[in-house]
């Protein structure tokens, strides 16, 4: 399982080790090619993109994924306010010559597929569904756990932290 | 935060938060145009046509790898206007560390406490507590004639005294020792989790 933890500030820490990476992206590999969508990623609510695969050299998928994480927090404000009691799952943005569908996976994590609009939105629809199936079983899988138990921030950690950063900063 | 072991890279998000017109997004354009490029990203603005911000602005920095690891900050600011505060809650979904942008003028201090609430507020939904979160504040604008003295300023708005620091963002006073201070109580922070 994708291990989360909470913080005693009540922060969320969400840690993802290399075989769920791994898995995480073949499936994001199988769909792009059952798919020929343009681009896919995977990223988690709080804006943070995971993996990406597709045509994405020329898209700033930094900044696509804060907008859809946006873009998904403020269509549940929107569902609150006009008494949908869950949130909407999936957000549809069609274009002239592009089109972008986003999905939750779960309550933390979505999906963004960006694809043509020669691709018909069924097929999107459908090969979409089972990848959110794969990636719910990934992200709920507990076989690998444990593999995580390296300690990434140590106190050296925040000391070159600091200096980069007043080298960054100057 | 969010970690990547494959990738090896580990994700903040930062968020500046204060009243509207205290200087958010002044903050974020001034850290952008000193940055080197290889360090940053775009910084994108969802702004008004009066270039007030309506939902947030964003932008994503680096400082290198470290120990083989790359931190990657993610900036956001909220938009200040009290009417924008379903969009201020949203921004702080998974937030690991907060900037208060106060305005320094006397005639912003209720807006400042306002603000302030309705940040405590929010977190509050989210399990959070200003009290043991990492923040810091930014008196800004203390180049402006008539600004309140830091005393007072101290006195009303941190009450849970946490790092302050003195700025002018259109200049870039402050800009970069509040983020740096920021950071630290976030890594602090997940230490002291261990």
């Amino acid at each position: 399982m994708v291990q989360t933890k909470k913080l005693k500030d009540g922060s969320r820490q969400v840690i993802l080790n290399g075989k769920q990476y791994d898995t995480i992206t073949k499936v994001l590999t199988e769909l792009a090619n059952k798919t020929k969508a343009s681009a896919i990623l995977f990223a988690d609510m709080s804006g943070q993109l995971i993996s990406q695969r597709g045509n994405t050299e020329d898209m700033n998928t930094t900044v696509l994924s804060a907008l859809a994480a946006s873009d998904f927090a403020a269509t549940s404000e929107m569902a609150k306010l006009v008494g949908e009691e869950a949130k909407f799952k999936l957000l549809f943005h069609e274009g002239e010559k592009r089109n972008v569908y986003l999905s939750n996976v779960g309550d933390n994590f979505f999906l963004v597929v960006v694809f043509d609009v020669s691709v018909t939105l069924g097929l999107i629809r459908i090969y979409t569904k089972k990848a959110i199936e794969d990636l719910s079983a990934i992200l709920e899988d507990d076989s690998s756990d444990g593999v995580t138990d390296e300690i990434m921030i140590d106190s050296d950690f925040s000391t070159l932290l600091g200096n980069a950063l007043d080298d960054t900063f100057k | 935060m969010f970690i990547n072991w494959a990738q090896q890279e580990i994700n903040l998000k930062i968020v500046y938060y204060g009243p509207g017109m205290s200087g958010k997004t002044t903050n974020l354009e001034y850290i952008h145009s000193k940055l080197d490029p290889s360090l940053k990203g775009d910084l994108v603005s969802l702004k008004t046509k009066e270039d007030r911000t309506i939902f947030f602005d964003f932008m994503q920095i680096e400082v290198g790898r470290i120990k083989g690891k790359k931190p990657k900050f993610n900036l956001y600011t909220v938009p200040g206007q009290v009417y924008y505060a379903s969009s201020r809650k949203v921004i702080l979904n998974g937030v690991d560390g907060i900037i208060f942008v106060a305005d320094s003028q006397p005639h912003r201090m209720e807006a400042n406490i306002e603000t302030l609430l309705d940040l405590e507020s929010n977190l509050k939904q989210d399990g959070h507590s200003l009290e043991n979160f990492p923040w810091a504040v930014q008196y800004n604008k203390r180049d402006l004639p008539g600004a309140e003295v830091v005393d007072v300023l101290q006195k009303r708005l941190n009450f849970f005294n946490v790092p302050h620091f003195e700025a002018v963002a259109v200049k870039g006073d402050g800009v970069f020792n509040t983020l740096k201070a920021v950071i630290n109580l976030v890594v602090q922070n997940v230490q002291n989790q261990l």
